[in-house]
């Protein structure tokens, strides 16, 4: 792609990949075996997952009563967990569609994964209305068929059927979607595997991508359509969703507010489930190169724009509820009824891990931390989960009739289920992982040489003639702490003059590792600046070694105490 | 089977001819043209049939059958072999009939379907009330578990004819012995009951007829023979009363007397006038709940507010104490004077001499409220014949009990002694409807037909006279008691046939038989038979000092309106009722006042799942102790003072759900209402409550029900700005402002086509007494779920009486001043809004459908099935539901109820669904629903359209006042009325405009069908 990127932006590809490493990088999960993390994390979440299941057969088999619900609160739990759920499962398709079409191309490495979290995180939101029905076996009535009972038809009054409607396009939408960007990859894996049945079910999930330019220019054609479908999906959905409420007369539920503010809300809880996931994705799949600081540092904002959006819908509903007036405003989820009732933990835990916790996500260095990202993102996960729990059962513990105020316990039953959809969602999750590309390689590959560590780094060397002339003096070249002002930039060609200059295409690295006192930490640095072989150390002399400690900064004096360039020399005649 | 007749087809057959023999070989009569198809290749392909169309029939025959298979299973209903020539199968009979067991009294029609009580309703012809036991006995009938079905000798059947035998045997040597047999009954009021023992006992002379309340009333029967000459309770007409002072009288409660009526009369607004009525009580009764003024005095102080009363109003100057009650007593004696023959005091001490101070004070005030000729039967047992009785038994001086329709081992204080005296007994008969611990403990049980089943005579009052008549042939092999001792004594007649004779020879001389056994009753001239006797007031008021004894606490035993003396413990739906008051199910508790609580360190915390826990209390009176009597804190309790329910913690032959509670009878000694000396321990461990409401006050939304005094009713404009007491809700519209309920989004529906019901709720006649709630159990097939589904908010009632406490920042406005004035945050706002005061107003309300006309429920559902009738009804197709509870949680009234379990055919809910006996009361009308369905009031719907149907065969209209609902045609006091509003001439019309109405939560703009109209209270101002 002919896409200009500048050079002062980070590199979105790290580890100076080239086109083939990324195939291998890719490639690697699918082909190679699991490891002991990945059979020990895939029997818990199978463990929970039959948990669930087990006590959803239960419900089924004996009755709804076998959950903590009573007559004066029908939904708890349930509905809390399907909202939960189909809140996450709408970063995926902003990530990838929104994102798509306002040509973010950061999404690239993260779509994937986004997306199949999203197809999953709605299967477990599809299971709760489902199973939330006294008698689910009828649910299909639900839906507009035809049918032998007479004239009865679906009401489309209601929103639990714009529910139905809304989740299943979302589903098959994000399904179809998620395919479509899968097929150059599903080739790839395909053209790669050895084993004839590996082979044979490839091929068929590929669809038959032959990988010419027809191919590659329909590929183009329907993700752009599909993203322009799915873009108005993201807000629609969950503002369907926050219709099965805001249409209600419940003080609390019965809020304009609702539809944007819900729809902010599942992006926030979206990304952070996303940096939940790829948290451990990349440790687990060695995918750091992919998913770098700058990723989370970028979802991390999103979470902050879209958390202050929540923070301030959170705010009007506490105005609104006191500015009424109205004694029955003064209990909804975010009043101060709530805040001193009997579920002011719950209002508190709301306040606490959804307004103040991401605020610390404007300091520069937390939200480019991989740990604090980790943690806050299941803080807002949380926070999330907390905020659905208290818009329903706080609203339904105080009713309007103070006769029929009540209270929620869960029983068992409710959180073995929930813990089961979580079960379940891993178990998908991890199957995914084991047997999709959970990176878009064909599509990161297209920023390659536009945002690929190799590439920038070519450039700031005026190699390949890619851009030349837009490096200048203070453009930073080299990642690392080496400070990016000219003198360093002068001091680095004055360096190369001596030792030469590493050419990437033509030369082949050394193992800098082999030289006595130059760990992995050090080769990166060499690295970096643009050493990479023997024949370049071996040309150093004290001058060299006092321009590389000045350039560095690092370890005063140890090339020349370990005597480096001796060293080099010895390796290269050995 | 076994016969030797021999049967035969046809005369070939007979002749046994060769064709028969053929024929019989042969499985068709025609040979199968096999050949035609297998084999021979041409044929088979010109056969019509090709293989193709073979494979097609296969086909579809596999199809169809594998369909066919997928069916729901079918229930075949079997129609009758031999049609009665009296039913007709799917309409109702009702019958005229009188309950009187010996607790509840009062004339009823039963409902029967097919041959099967399924209904009771109040006989308003006779001025028949009914209450939840009443209402709930028809249950009692069915209850095969504790029914006694066979005579029985130790636990060994026997047949009627052998019990006979042995107890004649029995009965014949003990007379000739001359040894003592006591008759034990409960009250019969059955004049020619007591004829037919009074002839036994002339040919048995050994036998003493002995007659036990369980709960007594004794002290007022004393008192009143003392004074008027006989053994009898008085009467009162509350509805000619302007003031009333009761002095922990329960009058709409304990008192069977059905007074709920003449009260509620008295108290009609419109009227502009209504009767002030003070309650001075330790306990909160129902009674005080609808005084107008509630003083809380603990016992002891009660008996001396009665003598300060007495002083008061005579001004006499007995011996008495000061009481925190004095002012009030100051203040209501002045109005009693003003009243005069208006006035009237009742208490409810059951006390020979508190009796008298009370009737010495009416008969001072020459009250026209207490009657003394026209006077009640319903309670004649005697407290010393008991304690002789019990006594006797003991020291075995009595050689033979036989019981009748009591349970004295149960309900006796000293139930040990008089079981192990009744166990050693050369007879012990006990004739019992259920076999019960009496008739555990006694030799030989005789099975009683239930009421429903038999015929009878009782005199409530001294003016009616009313039949029993049977409704269903006995269900077991039962007989009555009267025609039991007819065949003892030698008499050859049925009671049926005696009864007819005795009724009409002595009673109805000069009436109709057929008249009266169809009215249920025939009203009788009142011979006087009242002496008034001259009393030394001094010396009882003397008598009452040294009888009461002050102490730190003190208990005030009731009965509860669930359970009552005991009698139908055993009865899922009364245990399923909610107490009016404290809104628990399946218990007796202590109450307790919030004060002593707070002493004692008793609380009642509400737990995570919304349900109510309590501390155990060790309570030991006159060296008696019940350990862990759960507590209930009271608002309105006095302080000093405990509550205690009695006809709870029976065991014996209940079903194990049934058996809650702690037997109070064992404090109950000598019938004593009242006990001194009461030590409270708090002991180990958390009871848990099963209460249907858990929040007391109304946290100031004060649109939700609305009160007002007599005053403002009288004087202010009720929709005034400021001042009215029946604002409606106003909106600004085009920019003017107008009532919001007049305001819609879209056209209305013409209503006005057809029949359009309406149900008006009046808050000032409710008194809460719950029957309603039975009659809806039992009208709607509405099911039971236990104490711990109760417990956890799942109770299945329709309808329900929401009880509210008024808190102690009455008002919201007056919440808001204070906040304003800095003297309460906001938060303590809410909760001093949420708390309820230690001597609460309370007010009640009926809360069911509302049958909106803008439903919130109806507009949520997913697949339409609840949806809005022509005829104003919201209706539920239960078919359709698949269950997703949003119209429960859009419901601003939360009545609508889900099926959490299948309640019926299921042993986790062992109840009346649960068995083949209990089943026969559900009514054939309404459908019993499945798990996993909504469901709620129907506003009876199947009555509103058999009512239809029926002017429709009749080939007229719909009369005035005709439609009625379960719950109006229960409610005993008028404060239900249902209607059609498109037929003018029905009372709805009027007080859908009346000036009290109210719509509840009409600024939702719901638009419901039901409509309430505002509590008026007579606070005593002018």
């Amino acid at each position: 792609m002919s896409h200009y990127e500048a050079p002062i932006r980070e590199p979105l590809v790290l580890g100076e990949k080239s086109y083939h490493d990324i195939t291998e990088d890719i490639a690697r999960p699918i082909e190679g075996k699991a490891n002991r993390n990945w059979y020990i994390a895939f029997y818990i979440a199978l463990a929970a997952m039959l948990w669930g299941f087990g006590a959803i057969f239960y419900t089924v088999g004996t009755g709804i009563g076998v959950w903590g619900l009573s007559k004066n609160i029908g939904w708890a739990w349930d509905i809390t967990n399907f909202v939960w759920w189909v809140g996450i499962g709408h970063a995926g398709t902003l990530i990838s569609a929104v994102l798509l079409l306002f040509r973010q191309k950061w999404r690239m490495a993260i779509n994937r994964s986004a997306e199949a979290m999203t197809i999953f995180a709605v299967f477990q939101a599809g299971l709760f209305p489902i199973i939330h029905m006294g008698r689910p076996w009828n649910g299909y009535w639900v839906l507009p068929i035809p049918n032998q009972f007479g004239s009865l038809w679906v009401n489309f009054n209601s929103p639990l059927l714009w529910d139905v409607f809304a989740i299943s396009t979302y589903l098959s939408v994000s399904l179809v979607f998620w395919w479509t960007g899968l097929l150059p990859d599903f080739a790839m894996i395909r053209d790669r595997a050895v084993k004839p049945f590996q082979k044979k079910i490839y091929a068929l999930l590929s669809f038959g991508w032959s990988g010419r330019a027809k191919d590659w220019q329909r590929f183009e054609e329907v993700s752009l359509v599909l993203a322009g479908l799915a873009t108005p999906l993201v807000l629609s959905v969950h503002t369907i969703v926050s219709m099965d409420f805001a249409t209600s007369i419940n003080p609390g539920w019965h809020s304009t507010i609702f539809p944007p503010y819900f729809v902010a809300g599942a992006i926030f809880s979206g990304f952070a489930m996303v940096q939940t996931l790829l948290g451990i994705m990349r440790k687990v799949t060695n995918l750091e190169d992919y998913i770098t600081r700058l990723h989370i540092e970028y979802m991390n904002i999103v979470i902050i724009l879209t958390g202050g959006i929540v923070a301030v819908a959170y705010g009007t509903e506490f105005f609104i509820a006191w500015y009424t007036g109205s004694p029955y405003e003064n209990y909804t989820y975010l009043s101060v009824g709530a805040a001193t009732g009997p579920y002011g933990w719950a209002f508190w835990s709301l306040i606490f891990f959804n307004i103040l916790t991401p605020q610390i996500l404007w300091f520069k260095k937390i939200r480019r931390s991989f740990v604090w990202s980790f943690v806050i993102s299941i803080m807002i996960n949380i926070g999330m989960w907390f905020e659905r729990f208290d818009i329903i059962a706080i609203v339904l513990s105080k009713g309007h009739l103070p006769s029929t105020w009540w209270r929620f316990e869960p029983t068992f039953v409710d959180v073995a289920i929930f813990i089961g959809t979580i079960g379940f969602f891993f178990v998908l999750f991890l199957l995914y992982a084991r047997t999709f590309p959970v990176i878009a390689q064909a599509e990161v590959k297209t920023i390659m040489k536009s945002s690929g560590q190799h590439y920038k780094q070519l450039r700031a060397e005026g190699k390949h003639g890619i851009n030349k002339g837009f490096i200048t003096s203070k453009q930073k070249v080299v990642k690392t702490n080496i400070s990016s002002d000219g003198s360093q930039l002068e001091k680095i060609n004055i360096l190369f003059k001596t030792i030469g200059v590493f050419n990437k295409e033509t030369d082949i690295a050394d193992d800098l590792k082999l030289i006595s006192g130059v760990g992995p930490k050090l080769e990166g640095v060499l690295n970096s600046i643009g050493i990479y072989s023997f024949v370049q150390v071996s040309k150093m002399t004290i001058t060299e070694y006092n321009l590389l400690d000045n350039i560095t900064g690092t370890f005063p004096g140890r090339a020349e105490r370990d005597d480096w360039s001796g060293q080099a020399k010895n390796l290269l005649n050995g | 089977m076994a016969s030797n007749k021999k049967y035969w087809q046809s005369v070939e057959e007979l002749k046994e001819s060769s064709i028969v023999e053929t024929l019989s070989k042969d499985e068709f009569v025609e040979e199968i043209p096999t050949e035609a198809f297998l084999g021979d290749k041409e044929t088979l392909e010109n056969s019509a049939t090709s293989r193709r169309d073979f494979l097609k029939y296969v086909g579809f025959t596999t199809a169809a059958a594998s369909l066919a298979a997928c069916e729901g299973p079918v229930r075949k209903s079997i129609p009758y072999v031999i049609q009665p020539d009296n039913i007709t199968v799917g309409e109702a009979d009702w019958y005229a009939t009188t309950m009187a067991d010996g607790f509840d009294f009062a004339n009823v029609l039963v409902k029967t379907r097919e041959g099967r009580p399924i209904q009771i309703m109040p006989n308003k012809d006779a001025n028949g009330t009914t209450n939840a036991r009443i209402q709930a006995s028809v249950l009692s009938l069915y209850d095969e578990k504790l029914r006694a079905t066979d005579p029985s000798k130790e636990d060994t059947i026997i047949s009627w004819k052998q019990a006979d035998k042995a107890i004649l045997a029995k009965l014949n040597t003990l007379k000739e012995a001359n040894k003592p047999v006591v008759l034990l009954t409960g009250t019969l009021a059955s004049p020619s009951t007591e004829k037919i023992i009074a002839d036994f006992i002339t040919v048995y002379p050994n036998v003493k007829h002995v007659i036990y309340d369980a709960v007594s009333e004794s002290g007022t029967l004393d008192a009143f023979e003392t004074m008027y000459g006989k053994r009898t309770l008085p009467n009162y007409h509350f509805d000619k009363a302007e003031v009333i002072v009761s002095i922990g009288a329960d009058f709409l409660g304990d008192w069977q007397g059905g007074f709920e009526k003449s009260y509620v009369d008295g108290r009609n607004p419109k009227s502009g006038k209504m009767s002030y009525h003070v309650q001075l009580e330790s306990n909160m009764s129902l009674t005080g709940a609808n005084a107008d003024k509630r003083v809380i005095v603990k016992p002891s102080d009660q008996v001396y507010a009665l003598i300060n009363l007495y002083n008061k109003i005579t001004g006499a100057n007995l011996p008495s104490k000061k009481t925190p009650a004095d002012k009030e007593i100051a203040k209501v004696s002045k109005a009693l004077q003003k009243a005069g023959s208006k006035g009237v005091v009742v208490t409810g001490i059951n006390d020979k001499n508190a009796q008298l101070v009370a009737f010495a004070i009416n008969k001072a005030l020459q009250s026209d409220v207490m009657d003394v000729q026209n006077t009640l039967n319903i309670r004649q047992g005697n407290d010393n014949d008991i304690a002789q009785l019990v006594a006797d038994v003991k020291s075995g001086k009595v050689s033979g009990v036989i019981s009748y329709n009591v349970n004295p081992v149960y309900s006796l204080s000293n139930s040990k002694d008089f079981e192990s005296g009744l166990k050693k007994l050369a007879l012990s008969v006990a004739m019992s409807v259920v076999y019960d611990d009496t008739a555990k403990a006694s030799t030989y049980t005789l099975p009683m037909p239930h009421y429903l089943e038999s015929w009878g005579d009782v005199k409530i009052t001294a003016s009616s006279y009313g039949l029993m008549q049977p409704t269903i042939n006995p269900l077991f092999n039962t007989r009555q008691f009267q025609d039991a001792l007819l065949q003892w004594s030698g008499n050859k007649i049925t009671y049926s046939d005696y009864l007819k004779e005795f009724a009409t020879s002595t009673i109805l001389t000069d009436k109709s038989w057929n008249k009266a056994l169809h009215d249920g009753f025939s009203t009788q001239e009142v011979v006087s038979e009242v002496s008034e006797n001259e009393v030394n007031i001094s010396q009882v008021v003397a008598n009452l000092n040294r009888a009461t004894k002050p102490s730190t606490y003190e208990m005030n035993l009731y009965v509860s309106g669930q359970l009552g003396d005991g009698k139908q413990a055993n009865n899922p739906w009364l245990q399923e009722l909610p107490d009016a008051i404290t809104k628990a199910s399946w218990d007796n508790y202590l109450t307790i006042s919030m004060a002593d609580a707070k002493e004692l360190e008793f609380s009642n915390p509400v737990k995570d799942n919304g349900a109510i826990d309590g501390n155990y209390a060790n309570v030991t009176i006159n060296g008696v102790t019940i350990k862990n009597i759960p507590v209930m804190v009271q608002p309105g309790q006095a302080k000093g003072s405990v509550g205690l329910a009695l006809g709870y913690g029976r065991t014996f032959g209940l079903k194990k759900e049934m058996q809650v509670g702690v037997n109070a009878y064992a404090f109950y000694k000598n019938g004593k209402n009242l006990q001194y000396g009461v030590t409270i321990e708090k002991a180990d461990g958390w009871h848990k409550f099963a209460c249907t409401q858990v929040q007391k006050t109304i946290a100031g939304r004060h649109d939700i029900l609305r009160v007002a005094t007599l005053n403002e009713y009288l004087h202010i404009d009720p929709r005034d700005h400021k001042n009215g007491w029946n604002t409606p809700f106003m909106v600004s519209y085009d920019h003017k402002e107008v009532e919001g309920s007049k305001i819609d989004l879209w056209e209305e529906h013409n209503r006005e086509i057809g029949h359009h019901f309406n149900l008006s709720i009046d808050l000032t006649s409710c008194t809460g007494c719950g029957s309603c709630i039975i009659a809806c159990h039992a009208e709607n097939n509405v099911p039971v779920v236990g104490k711990q589904e109760v417990r956890v908010g799942r109770d299945m009632h329709w309808l329900r009486i929401d009880r509210y406490y008024s808190s102690e920042v009455a008002t919201r406005k007056e919440a808001d001043q204070l906040r304003e004035e800095g003297k309460l945050s906001r938060a303590e706002m809410y909760k001093a809004l949420e708390t309820e005061a230690e001597n609460p107003e309370v007010t009640f309300q009926p809360m069911m459908c509302q049958h909106c006309n803008h439903a919130p429920c109806e507009t949520v559902c997913p697949v339409a099935a609840t949806s809005h009738g022509r005829q104003g009804q919201n209706q539920m197709a239960y078919n359709r539901c698949v269950g997703t509870r949003y119209c429960a949680n859009n419901c601003p009234y939360r009545v609508r109820r889900f099926n959490w379990f299948q309640y019926s055919n299921n042993n986790e809910f062992d109840f009346n669904m649960n068995d083949d006996y209990g089943k026969m009361v559900l009514n054939p009308d309404v459908v019993v629903r499945s798990r996993g369905v909504m469901e709620k009031c129907s506003m009876c719907i199947q009555m509103t359209q058999a009512t239809i149907l029926k002017a429709k065969k009749e080939n007229r209209e719909v009369k005035a006042n005709e439609f009625q609902t379960a719950c109006s045609a229960a409610c005993t006091t008028g404060a239900m009325v249902f209607g059609d509003i498109n037929n003018k001439e029905d009372k709805i019309v009027a007080l859908k405009e009346d000036k009290r109405a109210f719509y509840v939560l009409d600024a939702i703009g719901t638009k419901p069908n039901v409509v309430y109209q505002v509590k008026v209270v007579n606070k005593n101002e002018a």
